[in-house]
């Protein structure tokens, strides 16, 4: 019974000499089922159990030459130490053998990986810049090839009219460029002068943002067309005093409340021009019937029929001062500027899709604005109707000087309050004693008057009350 | 004489010169995108280099491009640049601080 405590032995030849009758008592009874039980767990546990338990037993164990060395040890162990009991393993999962199971692959987190396919994030957003890019170079492009189409349609139109075609207000000289100012990717500009009946005629092509991916893609959503707005300003003598517009009746209804002197002079709803022969799609907003009746001749009527589908709108004023402004609290109102203008807004046909041969498409609109210039000189208002454009004017100065009254009477006192500080500031600031005591009794001797002037007024109002 | 007077409407005498339109006393004939895109890239950039954000520095090079793209040609090539700069600078920083690749927000 050396052996049974001994921990060195492991010869398995002398595992029968251990079956000790004198120690028989303290065996298990149920030994030969423990003893294939417990065969189990060593040869699972060996490879995986080597960190939990440590003894030379393990090192037997531990050789993988065979099944039979371990079930050498086994039968060793089991004897000796009853050390592989079920009940050690209880907390411990009997994981099952690994020669069965297939391999997990875990999935190395992206950012440890090494590999470009982890930076497809990046390498769409480079894509999405490269876009951009050609995207503006084409679109910039196509807008150029568009204007200078136009201009080579026109060049003729505009160059047998007016005396100087194209300057941008920089060189000395008032000689003509010959080319469009460019605003923008998307704006081109011309200035037209020197021509009977007006000052100038400004041409602004108002392409679409092509050169934007942004504007492309939002387009997709709401299309929109190119415009060309032509606005020709007069001299006084260019015109009589009258307010008329014509154009499509959303144009018209939103020119309607944008406008101030659509809005003030053209109260009534935009009417049908059925009556003068022009198409449904198209609405008039007039001062009164006279400039309708004036404005609507036949050669007119002809290049509306003929040209609906172009003509956003169409608006000649007297009293053309721009979109209404919106007036911040304390400023004085003035009454804006205003001149006499025409303003031409057409669409080019194509929503978008315009190539440069479409171009010239729009030149009859462009004799359209010429013809107009000089009618719009030789229409004059007959007695009944000057007299009523007159008051009309006079009845929208009125509505506004009371509108601005309180301001401007408010105005007026911060001003006479700012002038009696600056005086008193002088006075202060006086050094010689005597020149001030002089201006002070100045400053008191004006405010005397002042209210004795007052006093006077109030005076001769109650007079006259009675 | 006469007749070739009245048949052509050039009057050389009538010029007048072209005066841009004051935008002071109309600011709704302004597009104000340039300046619009121009700020938001600018806090954008300063957003992905203070917090370390790499999709902030990416929108803001976008909207650097896209307020070039917008830009009127009367306008300082310089401020364009200088905020095309800083957006670049936002994004190198925040990949140079921290070379992992950018996760979607997904």
């Amino acid at each position: 019974f050396m052996g049974r405590y001994n921990d060195d032995f492991d010869d398995g030849e002398d595992i029968a000499e251990f079956d000790d009758n004198d120690f028989a008592e303290f065996e298990d009874v149920s030994e030969d089922p423990a003893v294939d039980v417990e065969k189990e767990p060593p040869p699972r546990a060996a490879p995986s159990s080597t960190p939990i338990e440590d003894d030379e037993d393990e090192a037997t164990v531990e050789n993988e030459d065979g099944q039979d060395e371990f079930e050498d040890a086994d039968a060793q162990d089991q004897d000796m130490y009853s050390k592989y009991d079920n009940e050690e393993f209880e907390g411990y999962e009997k994981t099952n053998p690994s020669f069965k199971d297939t391999l997990i692959y875990r999935e190395v987190p992206a950012h440890l990986q090494n590999s470009w396919e982890s930076y497809y994030m990046e390498i769409l957003m480079v894509t999405g810049l490269l876009a951009y890019i050609m995207n503006y170079i084409i679109g910039k492009n196509k807008n150029s090839r568009l204007a200078q189409a136009w201009f080579n349609s026109h060049r003729e139109l505009l160059e047998s009219n007016f005396a100087l075609v194209g300057d941008d207000g920089t060189s000395k000289e008032a000689t003509s460029t010959g080319k469009l100012n460019q605003e923008n990717e998307h704006i081109y500009n011309l200035w037209c002068s020197g021509r009977v009946c007006c000052e100038g005629m400004l041409i602004q092509l108002k392409f679409l943002k092509r050169q934007d991916l942004l504007n492309v893609l939002a387009r997709m959503m709401r299309p929109a067309c190119d415009q060309v707005q032509v606005k020709v300003t007069l001299n006084d003598e260019d015109m009589d005093t009258f307010v008329f517009a014509v154009g499509s009746r959303k144009a018209m209804a939103r020119l309607q409340k944008e406008m101030q002197d659509l809005c003030e002079f053209c109260g009534d709803k935009p009417k049908s021009g059925a009556k003068y022969g022009i198409p449904e799609s198209l609405a008039i907003l007039s001062e009164m019937g006279e400039v309708t009746d004036g404005v609507m001749d036949n050669k007119m009527v002809h290049y509306l029929t003929s040209h609906a589908d172009k003509i956003e709108s169409i608006h000649f004023s007297d009293q053309f001062s721009g979109p209404k402004v919106m007036q911040e609290e304390g400023q004085p109102l003035k009454l804006p500027e205003t001149k006499k203008t025409l303003l031409f807004t057409f669409n080019v046909p194509g929503m978008g899709n315009t190539s440069p041969k479409d171009m010239d498409i729009l030149l009859p609109l462009m004799n359209m604005v010429i013809y107009s210039i000089d009618k719009v000189k030789k229409l004059r208002l007959n007695r009944e109707g000057k007299q009523k454009a007159d008051r009309n004017r006079a009845r929208v100065e009125e509505n506004f000087l009371k509108q601005t009254h309180t301001q401007r009477q408010e105005a007026a006192q911060t001003r006479r309050e700012e002038k009696k500080r600056a005086e008193k500031e002088r006075i202060m600031n006086e050094e010689d004693p005597d020149r001030q005591r002089r201006l002070e009794e100045a400053a008191q001797r004006r405010e005397q008057k002042k209210l004795e002037k007052k006093q006077m007024k109030m005076k001769q109002i109650k007079v006259k009350a009675m | 004489m006469t007749a070739n007077n009245m048949a052509d409407p050039r009057r050389p005498s009538k010029i007048f010169r072209y005066k841009p339109p004051n935008t002071e006393t109309n600011p709704t004939l302004e597009d104000p995108t340039p300046d619009y895109m121009n700020l938001l890239g600018m806090v954008f950039s300063m957003c992905g280099l203070m917090l370390k954000l790499k999709w902030c520095a990416w929108i803001a090079v976008y909207c650097s491009f896209i307020s070039f793209a917008n830009s009127r040609s009367s306008e300082d090539t310089k401020q364009m640049m200088s905020s095309f700069m800083l957006s670049i600078s936002a994004v190198v920083m925040s990949y140079l601080q921290n070379p992992q690749p950018m996760s979607p927000p997904w």
